[in-house]
């Protein structure tokens, strides 16, 4: 019996957990058709996590196409088909390597700020403050922040995708032998606009979970430095695992098309 | 005539099990200064924080001028309400991303901030600091200027000089005082520290296991039997 209540009890929170997430987001849309806009914000935080993230994102990136065109080369050369190597890596990371580790590396990185910075705030009374200072939390603290992750995360998978697949360019002409016209033209000819766009695609959705993930720990951390350390955490792995799992949803929706 | 500004009606608040305040009643009364004394954990920042909208209570009405219940207001309304209050928090809440001039701003863009200085005895060098480069004592200061440059109704000061020592605790109750006596604003004070209530406040309310135990003079305090009272304000002193 204790077994089974303390089963029903982690699914009963986990349900409650979802149910806040849902009525925090609702409540981001309300705030934003109902009150003020802060775009000197949103631009900061446009900054913080797109231009910021440059550098993390890009090293992902180009160790990924430089890793893929290796480990491809090492399966294809077994039945000759080293010609295929521009396509796997092109299709590879704009349909889903880019896309998922620049979504992974940045949850690790702004996610957890921006739950630590919001955490802070509340445990300070920062955020009361606020309150009570005429200014909305939501307005002011969460809807710049998450539409700045919506924004960025497409701008940085599509830097992403152009290093990633010169990383693998880099590997097949320098260290494959590979002729380097050819190589682009095989990158050219076989990439699609879906490819591309499926991959834009899947990082505004990523970006909306990492903010809103982030936002939403941020405002329940409760305690002091302890409860902010587990907002962060919590932010960190949500996110990574939502991540995860709407790519997987997101490419079976793009996979029927 | 004292005029009613704040009227508290048994209003109850939990926490999870957990009874913080219980059928509590209060009045609170234009221009006059009321400090909130009892215990850590007996309720006393939750009820300003229900007076103020900042926390939503149970059960029972909290009516303010001509609102007969704040619990009913619609969040714009709420957020016009909660801008009557300034607040100086306990660890005065100054956002730290920003500077002391772009903390004032948030309470007032059109003042150039040299006469809430000049209140609050701080130099006007002190607006292109950070929070973080100040002491507490001194944000403090810039948090009851944050809170009077709102122009409030009234004025809540969470714990004003706890965390400081007795010297600077001192001067920020003789700050408080020179304030609340030239502003007149109706003040709400949640304290532990009997020079505060002694100092500016003219009533105290002591509150116990979520209710007012005793509600007088400040002046009085020392005189009436109310024997916890008097073991809450001889285990201070």
């Amino acid at each position: 019996m204790n077994i089974i209540f303390k089963i029903g009890k982690i699914f009963f929170g986990i349900f409650s957990s979802v149910g806040e997430i849902v009525l925090f987001f609702f409540d981001c849309v309300k705030y934003l058709i109902l009150d003020k806009f802060y775009p000197k914000i949103f631009i900061q935080h446009l900054i913080k996590i797109g231009y910021n993230s440059l550098p993390v994102v890009g090293l992902t990136s180009i160790f990924t196409g430089m890793v893929l065109a290796l480990q491809s080369y090492t399966g294809f050369s077994r039945f000759s088909a080293e010609s295929a190597i521009p396509n796997v890596v092109v299709l590879s990371i704009t349909r889903e390597l880019a896309p998922v580790l620049a979504g992974l590396m940045v949850a690790g990185r702004s996610g957890a700020a921006i739950a630590a910075e919001i955490g802070t705030m509340k445990v300070t009374e920062q955020i009361d403050a606020l309150k009570t200072l005429s200014t909305n939390p939501y307005n002011y603290l969460f809807i710049p922040r998450i539409l700045a992750g919506i924004v960025s995360l497409p701008f940085l998978v599509f830097v992403g995708d152009i290093i990633g697949v010169f990383g693998g360019y880099l590997i097949c002409t320098e260290v494959l032998n590979f002729n380097p016209v050819v190589y682009l033209q095989n990158t050219y000819n076989f990439v699609q606009f879906l490819d591309v766009f499926s991959g834009l695609v899947k990082a505004c959705v990523f970006g909306f979970i990492i903010s809103l993930m982030g936002c939403y720990h941020g405002y329940n951390a409760k305690g002091g430095a302890q409860g902010v350390g587990l907002s962060t955490t919590y932010s960190v792995v949500s996110s990574s695992i939502l991540i995860l799992l709407t790519n997987y949803i997101l490419t079976s929706f793009f996979f029927d098309l | 005539m004292r005029k009613l500004k704040i009227n508290v009606n048994k209003v109850s608040k939990k926490f999870g099990d957990k009874v913080v305040l219980n059928k509590l009643d209060l009045k609170v009364y234009e221009s006059e200064s009321l400090a909130i004394i009892g215990e850590s954990g007996s309720g006393k920042s939750v009820l300003t924080k229900c007076i103020d909208g900042l926390l939503s209570f149970d059960t029972g009405t909290i009516s303010f001028d001509k609102i007969i219940n704040i619990k009913d207001l619609s969040f714009l309304k709420m957020n016009k309400y909660m801008s009557k209050f300034g607040i100086l928090f306990q660890n005065a809440a100054l956002f730290d991303s920003l500077s002391i001039k772009e903390n004032l701003m948030f309470a007032n863009k059109s003042e150039n901030f040299s006469d809430i200085l000049d209140e609050v005895s701080l130099p006007k060098s002190i607006l292109q600091e950070f929070p973080s480069n100040l002491s507490i004592g001194v944000q403090k200061r810039i948090g009851l200027a944050r809170a009077i440059l709102q122009n409030p109704e009234i004025l809540i000061l969470d714990e004003p000089t706890t965390g400081l020592d007795p010297i600077i605790g001192k001067q920020i109750n003789l700050l408080i005082k020179g304030l609340v006596k030239k502003k007149k604003i109706t003040t709400i004070t949640v304290t532990h520290d009997m020079e505060s209530v002694y100092e500016f406040s003219d009533y105290t309310a002591f509150i116990k296991k979520g209710k007012i135990s005793w509600y007088g003079k400040s002046k009085d305090i020392n005189k009436k039997g109310n024997l916890s009272l008097s073991n809450f304000v001889k285990g201070i002193n």
